[in-house]
């Protein structure tokens, strides 16, 4: 399903790509992944099956998040999570829009989190998907992931990398193949990929800083201020962010939230919106329904 | 079609279910009297009161039931949604749930099933002189078991449709979508044990779904019931 025309956004000075549709609640979507892959990258794309089907009853937003997709790389080479959450939180202020459910998948599970923890005017629900970068068990990826059989950046690679991630290894078409390498051959992001591995701010900045910022989220978390309606969606099947995360991250929300809902859906990895898109879209939109 | 079963055994859970159990219903939904002293007997009560194609939501007892009927009939079933169905669940060798050892007596009495109600609850809230009321005049009009049929005739009727039910899961698979909604708070049963009966279901059938409500117990549609009916309709606009 193709997304509605991309509009731009200055976003305190990147340049952010966004697409929108519908009226009503705001539902802003962040998608997972980060700056610098080069054998997968995440883009706008990835929400595809559900931007425009919640359209129909909500203000559906999904943009790309810094560094990602066609936006802008972090200035003064912030390659790190918290620029990824602050440009978030200044994306959504910049729309002027009311406060909005947010819907977070993998690594973009964490960011909305973040995001809501930081920024409570701006959140009025937070749904986690299949997020092992916020669960505080193991997370599989590298295990599942490890060295892909294919030249990185190629078109074999990236299906190979997202069949992984999939239990329908149908689900990952040429459009959404095509979709990744059109991100993996943006030079800015080409620029990010040689940032985080040969300039190595990936195991440098990244990944240390993105550890020692999830030890205080899920301190947070634990102490009672997330203070949202929260729901987890997870993919039964997926062996990245296998179904145990799933579990302890809503045990974690739902002592301090009475509205917190756990949901499975059966034959989906990681990606249950896009396997299992008419099903996922139902649960977000009751969820936002009850809420309005 | 939205049909709901009950679940309780007659004679036995000191609780008297029925359908006044599930409060309001959405609109056009029926729900229906189990009758019999056996697993068999109470799925052909429910087959006999449906009217057409539906989806059946049973609580406990009444979701093996369902999904039972959903075995027998696929043709008259759209879907089943199982609620903290601890009848449905594997137990493995399990330890006895002592939730409800010891009831006051006299038994069925409004003060014997508001405790009752109470014991199976995360909060008492929920448990008004309205839903006592009827418990009360339930179990006057009920068929009571017995404990020597309950032992002789219910359950091993319940071994063997369980039996039945996971060879199925196993085998070919129950034909219809189904989805299992568990309390996080039922005192009577653990979500893991909720998680085994998804589980168990998704084997083989691709539309499954497992759904936790929060601060509920045993009874989860009373407790919650707007994340409940959530949850329903959700499953009911996807599948």
């Amino acid at each position: 399903m193709p997304l509605p025309q991309g509009k731009w956004l200055d976003v305190d000075g990147l340049r952010t790509r966004y697409y929108e549709a519908g009226r009503g609640e705001p539902i802003v979507f962040i998608y997972g992944g980060n700056f610098g892959t080069g054998d997968s990258a995440s883009s706008a794309y990835t929400w595809s099956e559900n931007l425009l089907p919640l359209s129909e009853h909500f203000h559906a937003i999904v943009f790309d998040k810094a560094g990602q997709g066609e936006t802008d790389n972090p200035r003064n080479d912030e390659y790190t999570m918290a620029a990824v959450v602050r440009h978030a939180a200044a994306f959504i202020r910049a729309l002027k829009l009311p406060p909005v459910h947010l819907v977070g998948h993998s690594r973009g599970g964490y960011a909305a989190a973040r995001l809501a923890l930081e920024n409570h005017e701006l959140v009025k629900s937070l749904t986690v998907v299949n997020s092992g970068t916020l669960s505080p068990g193991i997370g599989t990826n590298e295990v599942v992931l490890a060295k892909p059989p294919y030249p990185a950046g190629t078109r074999e690679c990236v299906r190979w990398v997202y069949q992984n991630y999939s239990f329908n290894p149908g689900v990952v078409t040429d459009e959404w193949v095509d979709a990744v390498m059109f991100t993996l051959g943006i030079p800015k992001y080409q620029e990010s990929v040689r940032k985080m591995t040969l300039g190595k701010l990936g195991s440098k900045l990244f990944l240390p800083e993105l550890a020692r910022e999830k030890r205080e989220t899920l301190q947070w978390i634990n102490e009672g201020r997330l203070q949202r309606p929260i729901q987890v969606i997870w993919g039964f099947d997926d062996r990245t962010a296998v179904i145990d995360r799933g579990i302890e991250l809503y045990n974690l929300f739902s002592c301090h939230e009475r509205r917190a809902l756990f949901h499975v859906i059966n034959q989906s990895g990681h990606f249950p919106f896009r396997e299992h898109p008419k099903r996922f879209n139902a649960l977000i939109r009751r969820w936002v329904e009850s809420l309005a | 079609m939205m049909v709901f079963v009950h679940g309780g055994v007659p004679g036995i859970t000191p609780y008297a279910s029925g359908p006044h159990i599930w409060g309001p219903l959405p609109k056009g939904a029926l729900a229906v009297e189990v009758r019999g002293h056996t697993v068999d007997a109470m799925t052909a009560s429910v087959r006999q009161a449906i009217k057409g194609k539906c989806h059946l939501v049973g609580h406990d007892l009444g979701g093996l039931l369902a999904l039972n009927l959903a075995i027998e009939a696929p043709e008259l079933v759209s879907g089943v949604t199982a609620v903290a169905s601890v009848a449905a669940a594997p137990t493995g060798d399990g330890v006895p749930n002592l939730t409800l050892a010891y009831p006051p007596e006299p038994l069925w009495s409004k003060h014997s099933q508001r405790w009752a109600l109470e014991r199976v609850s995360y909060s008492h809230a929920h448990v008004s002189d309205e839903l006592v009321n009827a418990c009360v005049s339930a179990a006057g009009k009920q068929s009571p078991m017995t404990p020597r049929e309950y032992e002789d005739e219910f359950v091993p009727s319940l071994m063997k449709a369980k039996s039945r039910f996971y060879e199925v899961c196993r085998s070919e698979g129950v034909k219809v979508p189904c989805q299992v909604i568990w309390g996080s708070h039922d005192p009577l049963t653990s979500v893991d044990q909720g998680l085994w009966l998804f589980r168990g279901l998704a084997q083989k059938q691709r539309a499954a779904q497992f759904h936790v409500i929060n601060r509920a117990g045993a009874l989860p549609f009373r407790e919650e019931p707007a994340a409940f009916h959530q949850v329903l309709a959700a499953f009911a606009d996807a599948v």
